[in-house]
């Protein structure tokens, strides 16, 4: 009677229907999660203004002014940039911001104004020909300096890059002379 | 002669063997984790309706922990998930820094996901609240393009 039950095989558990549990995880994990990474432009704001915080005096020579009005028009200390040949007025603002900012690295202030019926797409559009004048004066500091891409660099080598060409930027509160209201 | 007829003869009785399919829970598994690590949950119920700008400089947001939403279209503000306006912004920003825990808080970042056609007037105002709420590292949240634009 044990010798018999010795030699009987041990049933083996049905196992098809594991691939269909686990499917059906995965497509719940596929509906509930998005895959979706946030990109963006980072940037920093200032601190809230003080009450006596006296304004700073910075001199005309060092201030370039960058406006986009109602119409999302964009003009550089006065000069409306317009559309060229295949050449967005953002590109040409990265341009001149390149030129302007290497001219005077440590003392330049960008200054930005806006108007209260500017799109956000405009101001994006801006900021991104702003951050990428940045980017190329960085890059190509870094390259000269260390041989290495911008973002090739160790925190310290990347810290005194940014040191090098600080970014300064003064915003104000957009203006309402576009008659958004 | 005979050989070949007992190879055919035998082959018409056999049986076509079924398809072992006991690593396929494996393999589906090993779908489901890589899945797994690469998402996340969404947990944003977004009830403004929006379109980021589109930029050739953006950068990936690291330290997702760390980060507050901040939808904005012309006429609806959403902090997270909760629908605000621009009066309630900054306490509710404070009030969600306090869900974070004490070293996400200090490297807070706003990202602020807003509406191309928003008017400047509206961001103003919310930069102004974030400001008071010294949430300052903020992120103007867009898709990345090509050059050509």
């Amino acid at each position: 009677m044990f010798r018999r039950r010795r030699f009987e095989q041990i049933p083996e558990l049905n196992t098809s229907s594991t691939a269909d549990i686990s499917f059906m995880l995965l497509i719940f994990f596929l509906v509930t999660s998005s895959m979706d990474t946030d990109k963006g432009l980072l940037r920093q704001l200032p601190p809230p203004p003080q009450e006596q915080q006296p304004p700073q005096d910075v001199r005309k020579d060092h201030v370039l002014q960058v406006t986009l009005d109602a119409h999302d028009q964009l003009s550089v200390d006065g000069t409306l940039l317009i559309q060229g040949n295949h050449i967005s007025p953002f590109s040409s603002l990265t341009s001149q911001l390149t030129k302007f900012i290497a001219a005077d690295r440590k003392d330049h202030v960008i200054s930005i104004q806006t108007d209260h019926a500017t799109t956000y797409e405009a101001y994006f559009r801006m900021q991104n020909a702003i951050v990428a004048a940045y980017n190329q004066l960085r890059e190509s500091y870094a390259r000269e300096r260390y041989g290495k891409s911008y973002g090739d660099l160790v925190p310290e080598q990347r810290d005194e890059v940014n040191q090098y060409y600080p970014q300064r930027i003064s915003e104000s509160k957009p203006t309402k002379e576009g008659g958004a209201e | 002669m005979r050989r070949m007829q007992s190879i055919f003869r035998h082959s018409a009785s056999r049986e076509m063997p079924g398809l072992n399919l006991a690593s396929m829970p494996d393999l589906i598994f090993t779908v489901l984790f890589f899945f797994m690590i690469v998402t996340h949950m969404r947990h944003d119920d977004v009830r403004v309706r929006y379109q980021v700008p589109a930029g050739t400089e953006v950068q990936k947001l690291q330290q997702r922990t760390a980060v507050i939403n901040v939808y904005v279209s012309a006429s609806q503000i959403q902090v997270n998930s909760q629908p605000t306006d621009i009066n309630h912004l900054a306490s509710l920003i404070e009030a969600e820094r306090k869900k974070l825990s004490e070293e996400n808080a200090e490297r807070l970042t706003v990202s602020l996901k807003a509406d191309k056609h928003t008017p400047m007037g509206v961001i103003a105002d919310v930069k102004e609240a974030l400001q008071r709420s010294f949430a300052l590292r903020i992120n103007y949240s867009g898709t990345s393009a090509a050059d050509n634009d």
